[in-house]
């Protein structure tokens, strides 16, 4: 799963540097050549002008407004003050106690908050 | 005793501690009072933007409403928002017992007894975009020895910074630490 670069990647990268190209020069195409002359080419069922400006406002505007979004849906899923999730979970919950060795280094573990709390703030200065 | 310390926001606090026997301390943090120029600037403001509405729309309504709002708006704040004192009285084998009191004179109590009270831990979160140290009692959860069922969150209005929450901290394990030795009943 290495970012090298491999052949496939060269030729996926190239199809859709084309193809970006390609749906670029249609929509300049579709937004700026007259209807009466694409009719007259035989295209009558391609959309209407108006989206051609509407849908770059509303990808301006929806880029925007995905900023604000994330940003309130982070606030949102931070769990608050008082939830057991800011001294627990899951995991801590559920691990099992390996047995101590000598001269051994000690199995990680998650230490529970006292413990913590009592290596922190307990000693005297 | 009394001393200073900063709250997280770098508003001024006094910590007095008090102890009343070998096993009971109480612990009061206590923040600055209502600024009388906070109180006219905020008066000022509400006033002159209903001045500036009056003289756009001439109608002498908005004055009375901007009055009416300020008196209506003080009050409020000084009996719902405005924390003078947050005090946590710790009383070994029986319990804890969490009291604010607002700038309005109204006081807001919690018992909580010592058999729900598995620790008093400084615990650090997320709290709008910061990360901050506070206090908080873990309650025991009646299933599981070793879990956690809740945390109540100590000091919420005042926010004191760590140096503070180390001193409340240490005294309230003095006192926990005397029901790990001297069990009087099981």
């Amino acid at each position: 799963n290495s970012p090298a670069p491999l052949p496939e990647r060269a030729i996926y990268g190239f199809a859709l540097f084309l193809g970006s190209w390609f749906g670029f020069i249609l929509y300049l195409i579709w937004a700026y050549i007259p209807e009466t002359w694409l009719f007259s080419l035989g295209l009558t069922y391609w959309p209407q002008k108006y989206w051609a400006v509407a849908l770059p406002a509303y990808l301006l505007v929806a880029i925007g407004f995905g900023y604000v979004l994330l940003f309130g849906i982070n606030m949102m899923s931070t769990a608050p003050l008082n939830s057991t999730h800011t001294v627990t979970d899951n995991y801590a919950k559920k691990q099992q106690q390996k047995k101590y060795q000598e001269e051994a280094i000690p199995a990680l573990r998650d230490i529970p908050i006292s413990e913590v709390n009592r290596m922190f703030f307990l000693p005297e200065k | 005793e009394e001393r200073r310390y900063r709250s997280a926001t770098g508003a001024p606090l006094w910590l007095r501690r008090r102890q009343h026997s070998a096993s009971c301390r109480e612990l009061a943090v206590r923040g600055p009072r209502l600024q009388l120029r906070s109180l006219s600037a905020a008066t000022s403001a509400v006033w002159l933007a209903a001045y500036g509405l009056f003289v756009l729309c001439q109608n002498s309504m908005v004055l009375s409403a901007a009055i009416f709002i300020t008196l209506i708006g003080l009050i409020i704040y000084l009996h719902f928002v405005k924390v003078d004192q947050e005090s946590l009285l710790v009383i070994g084998s029986l319990g804890i017992q969490v009291t604010s009191s607002y700038a309005s004179g109204k006081e807001s109590t919690t018992f909580i007894e010592m058999g729900q009270v598995k620790d008093v831990v400084i615990n650090e979160a997320i709290h709008m975009q910061k990360v901050i140290y506070y206090l908080c009692i873990l309650l025991r959860d009646p299933d599981d020895p070793q879990g956690v069922s809740e945390v109540v969150p100590l000091f919420q209005s005042s926010k004191p910074r760590l140096d503070c929450l180390t001193e409340v901290y240490r005294s309230c394990q003095e006192i926990l630490e005397q029901r790990k030795t001297a069990p009087q009943s099981s």
